[in-house]
């Protein structure tokens, strides 16, 4: 009963609004792709939603690829004006679902990528503006925004392209990774 | 809607989006320059150059070490890029080795800043401070594999913070077909610039800046049409020979990289050895852009993309327009300076 409290705390719980932009010195846009980059809990969900599109063949790579950052974005500023963090459990939940997803290899409809796509580019979007609005701003949030996207096309195009099964193997052993790294930040947190 | 009502309507977003920031200098990462010099004993003079930031005098400035005291009044210049600060200080017994220089306020910046110290005994230092780390230590001699690393990362910051050189590449780009073409290309464009950065770093010859970034945009200017003319299909002597308007314009190119290794006061030994990282960082900073840019394209294939018609027009309506506005604009800060 109080591990399911604790995990009801957790997920509700906000995330403190306190990390800040890396400094490239190459200017905010700069600053916002670096941050993506330097920032696993929002990389890691990035490069699986990418992967579980890729798997899932052109079509969901290019629903994820044209609907993953214009919904960041949105999260970014929708974020930026209430200025309140994203769950705590986001990046965890992220791992957990997104990881299982591509370990199973789900032979789930375009349309749930597009969802996933959706919900991932808010959620992780509106965790980023509330940090944004004090920092780099709608700029830094531009670069996030392109280098998610650069990401998304480069990544879902390689799984595409793989030809040898042994390869969509491994694709779905780095997402049981992903899935076990965000069952590990639960249990972290939980205890 | 006909092709030159798109172009006016591309060209008039660009240049709300572009309008509502703050006014867009020709040359924002132009690098500063502190220049440490031994007049006598403990006796320095120090000139700080503020490139001129977005139109407003530079936000950061030097904050000597507080055992450092002022022996004559701070003056200062006002340049048609920069302001020169000039002052002469007493660093006291204490000496000047180990002592910290910081800079307030760089860090909100994309400007570097170049640091020199010349004794008197003919010793010298040179280092260069960043936005990332906007501090500098005064210290002996530094190898030669420091100073060599600064300048690789000043030219790699150079070509990457550069949107009007990454705009012509990317013009480039969009025009070649072919791989062997692509290598030639590419190659066209670096050989060119690399010889003029090279006359201009080592003084044989010498561009303003004022018409030199008007004329850098009337490169991607001239680019635009082009895009559009290889999309429908046609040629001209720039689809059928890129590598020459590479070349040609390269050579242009190539004055605008000068102009973020600033050369004044570096010593004389480290000439060949700034110019050599400094081109190596710009080559990989262009070669990252080029590999990126190509790596999208292949991964839009592997997608099975089909762009709507607008679409595929856009990149050449981007790369004119944006052309377009930059001459516009540098002709019009080219008219202010001839004024």
């Amino acid at each position: 009963m109080g591990s399911l409290a604790g995990a009801a705390l957790l997920v509700g719980h906000p995330a403190t609004a306190a990390a800040h932009l890396v400094t490239t010195g190459m200017g905010p846009v700069y600053d916002g792709a670096g941050h993506l980059f330097l920032t696993p809990e929002d990389l890691v969900p990035v490069l699986a939603i990418a992967l579980f599109a890729g798997l899932r063949g052109p079509a969901a790579g290019r629903r994820a690829m044209f609907l993953l950052p214009p919904a960041w974005l949105m999260g970014g500023l929708i974020g930026s004006v209430l200025r309140v963090g994203a769950p705590a459990s986001t990046p965890a939940l992220s791992f957990l679902v997104l990881g299982g997803l591509v370990a199973s290899d789900l032979r789930a409809p375009v349309a749930w990528v597009s969802g996933l796509a959706v919900i991932v580019g808010l959620v992780h979007g509106f965790g980023n503006g509330a940090v944004l609005r004090d920092g780099a701003g709608t700029l830094g949030l531009i670069g996030i925004v392109a280098m998610s996207y650069v990401v998304v096309t480069l990544v879902a195009a390689s799984v595409v392209s793989l030809r040898v099964p042994w390869m969509r193997i491994a694709v779905r052993v780095a997402g049981s990774w992903i899935a076990a790294v965000g069952l590990l930040m639960f249990g972290w947190a939980l205890r | 809607m006909s092709g030159s009502r798109r172009f006016l309507l591309v060209l008039l977003v660009l240049l709300v989006l572009v309008g509502t920031r703050a006014t867009v200098h020709a040359h924002e990462s132009q690098p500063g320059m502190l220049d440490i010099e031994q007049l006598a004993g403990d006796r320095f003079e120090v000139l700080w150059r503020a490139p001129i930031y977005f139109g407003q005098p530079h936000p950061a400035h030097p904050e000597l070490p507080a055992s450092w005291t002022t022996v004559a009044p701070s003056t200062v210049r006002e340049l048609a890029d920069s302001q020169l600060f000039r002052s002469i200080v007493s660093v006291g017994r204490a000496g000047l080795d180990g002592a910290v220089i910081r800079f307030p306020r760089l860090e909100s910046t994309t400007t570097d800043v170049f640091v020199r110290l010349e004794r008197l005994d003919g010793t010298s230092m040179t280092t260069v401070v960043r936005p990332t780390k906007p501090w500098a230590q005064l210290r002996g001699e530094r190898s030669w594999r420091a100073s060599a690393a600064d300048y690789l990362g000043l030219g790699f910051h150079h070509i990457l913070q550069g949107v009007d050189h990454l705009l012509f590449v990317l013009g480039l780009l969009l025009i070649v077909e072919g791989r062997m073409t692509l290598v030639k290309t590419v190659t066209a464009f670096t050989v060119a610039h690399s010889i003029t950065l090279g006359l201009a770093t080592l003084g044989y010859a010498r561009a303003p800046l004022a018409p030199l970034n008007a004329t850098i945009a009337l490169s991607i200017l001239f680019l635009g049409p082009e895009i559009v003319r290889r999309w429908r299909g046609e040629t001209s002597v720039t689809i059928r020979y890129p590598w020459v308007a590479a070349f040609s314009f390269g050579l242009l190119h190539g004055f605008g990289f000068a102009s973020g290794l600033s050369t004044t006061g570096m010593p004389r030994a480290e000439l060949p050895l700034a110019l050599l990282f400094f081109n190596v960082g710009v080559e990989a900073g262009q070669l990252v852009f080029v590999f990126l840019a190509l790596a999208l394209a292949k991964a839009f294939r592997v997608l099975e993309l089909r762009w709507p018609r607008w679409a595929e027009l856009l990149p050449g309506y981007t790369v004119g327009s944006l052309g377009a506005y930059w001459t516009i604009q540098r002709t019009v800060i080219l008219l202010g300076v001839l004024r």
